[in-house]
């Protein structure tokens, strides 16, 4: 080993790190109740990704993850994966896990929508067109989710801070989110995770297909490229446009009428 | 007398049916170097805390996809990282990480040491001081590989980048370090 690597090596016992807390019992507390991961390891017995943090504790209490129809569908989730890159599956929580009341900080940090940036700098680093929905205009912020925490290829999200016509969503002051991913919609399983209650309506936008989903707070659930099971809020926690943009799932969130949503997709640029 | 410490395999095997016995043993194993890792990435123990045990919880939920047979440090690693960072970009700021020596290798220590050694630690010293002074990107890659000795494949799981990008960020970070040190050294 090269004379700077030892000494590093060596510097490793000297370092004087902040005494580890003990983290057992606080863990253990916040544990689901017994028998809830098995039930749950043993139906899906693969991936899952829940946010979980503690002040979305009781929020996530209450994701009721209804995975069994992916697992009881044949073939599995690799090859369901492979198909297209991204499969969308949506589902109705009862309390939709959003962030506390107006924190400081930019609009969509407190989302957690990944780091901000500009729309150009976005662009540059995703490989696909970043769409801009002109009857919003320029979005008042930008966020890049990248792997691991986004999707493979990326996620960005446009944050409309206020828009006339369209009501803020009152806990997060966000009028409206516009979120892209490279991947696809896949209807036969899109279908089959909704939740009893959900309004959800196949729509078509300038000849892309897409669903309207209106009512309740979602759980937004889909499988990337990699296989990898993910997880995400639709924040807003209100309606939501869904559209499969030739490559492009593009997302619409706001307190929007279905006509305003539909409008809002039909002028992507 | 006491039964040898269960494998971890077994104890994995076992959470995953539900034992949370089991799972606490778990992060008792893995609690010093997941609060480590989470100290080195947000810079602040607090957060790092945070981060650790808020990142078991989350791994509890996710046993459905730990591999049986897998190496479980990057597996957990990835996910108490992920939290890690999850607080800084919250928070919109990094803490500075400032790492330090321990007691005996500060300067001012009273206790008589032969010229040989208190060189060494002058040595010592330096060396830390220039790691601290790394760019961000740098710093994080060789104290997870050197001061946290994680492997290639755990500080790839704890960074959230290919085993790849570790050997050539290393190597860069390696070499603008030996750069720095030898500025010093001449200075």
């Amino acid at each position: 080993m090269p004379e700077l690597e030892q000494q590093l090596s060596a510097l490793a016992a000297e370092i004087d790190w902040p005494a580890t807390p003990n983290l057992a019992p606080a863990v253990r507390s916040a544990l689901p109740a017994s028998g809830e991961v098995a039930r749950e390891a043993r139906r899906r017995g693969g991936p899952v990704g829940t946010t979980f943090g503690r002040r979305w504790a009781l929020a996530a209490a209450a994701v009721i993850i209804a995975l069994a129809a992916l697992v009881a569908y044949q073939p599995s989730r690799e090859a369901i994966a492979s198909w297209v890159n991204v499969h969308l599956f949506v589902q109705r929580v009862h309390v939709v896990p959003t962030p506390s009341p107006l924190p400081a900080g930019p609009l969509g940090e407190r989302l957690g929508l990944g780091s901000q940036t500009t729309l150009a700098d976005a662009q540059k680093q995703v490989s696909w067109h970043v769409m801009v929905p002109s009857k919003l205009g320029e979005p008042d912020e930008v966020y890049l989710q990248l792997p691991p925490d986004g999707a493979v290829k990326g996620e960005v999200t446009l944050v409309y801070a206020m828009r006339p016509g369209i009501p803020v969503a009152g806990e997060t002051g966000v009028s409206v989110l516009v979120t892209e991913a490279t991947g696809a919609i896949d209807a036969n399983f899109f279908g089959k995770m909704l939740g009893p209650g959900t309004t959800f309506e196949e729509v078509t936008v300038a000849g892309h297909r897409g669903y309207w989903i209106a009512g309740s707070p979602h759980q937004f659930f889909f499988i990337d490229a990699s296989g990898k099971f993910r997880s995400e809020t639709l924040r807003l926690a209100t309606n939501t446009l869904l559209m499969d943009w030739g490559g492009t799932v593009v997302r619409i969130e706001g307190k929007l009428t279905k006509a305003q949503a539909m409008e809002i997709a039909a002028s992507l640029r | 007398m006491e039964g040898r410490p269960e494998e971890d395999s077994q104890l994995f095997t076992r959470a995953q049916r539900g034992d949370t016995a089991a799972y606490e043993e778990i992060v008792q194993r893995y609690q010093q170097v997941a609060f480590r890792t989470a100290y080195v990435i947000t810079g602040s123990a607090a957060d790092a805390e945070e981060a650790a045990q808020d990142g078991f919880v989350k791994a509890y939920r996710a046993l459905g996809s730990f591999r049986s047979g897998a190496e479980p440090k990057p597996w957990l690693l990835k996910i108490v990282a992920n939290e890690a960072r999850n607080r800084v970009r919250s928070a919109g700021r990094r803490h500075h990480l400032e790492l330090r020596l321990v007691e005996r290798f500060r300067p001012g220590d009273a206790a008589p040491s032969p010229e040989a050694e208190t060189v060494a630690a002058e040595d010592t010293r330096r060396l830390l001081d220039l790691v601290n002074g790394l760019s961000d990107e740098d710093r994080l890659v060789i104290t997870s590989r050197y001061l946290l000795e994680l492997s290639g494949e755990e500080t790839a799981a704890a960074l959230g980048i290919p085993e790849g990008t570790v050997k050539s960020r290393l190597s860069r970070a390696l070499a603008r370090l030996r750069a720095t040190l030898g500025e010093v050294s001449h200075a």
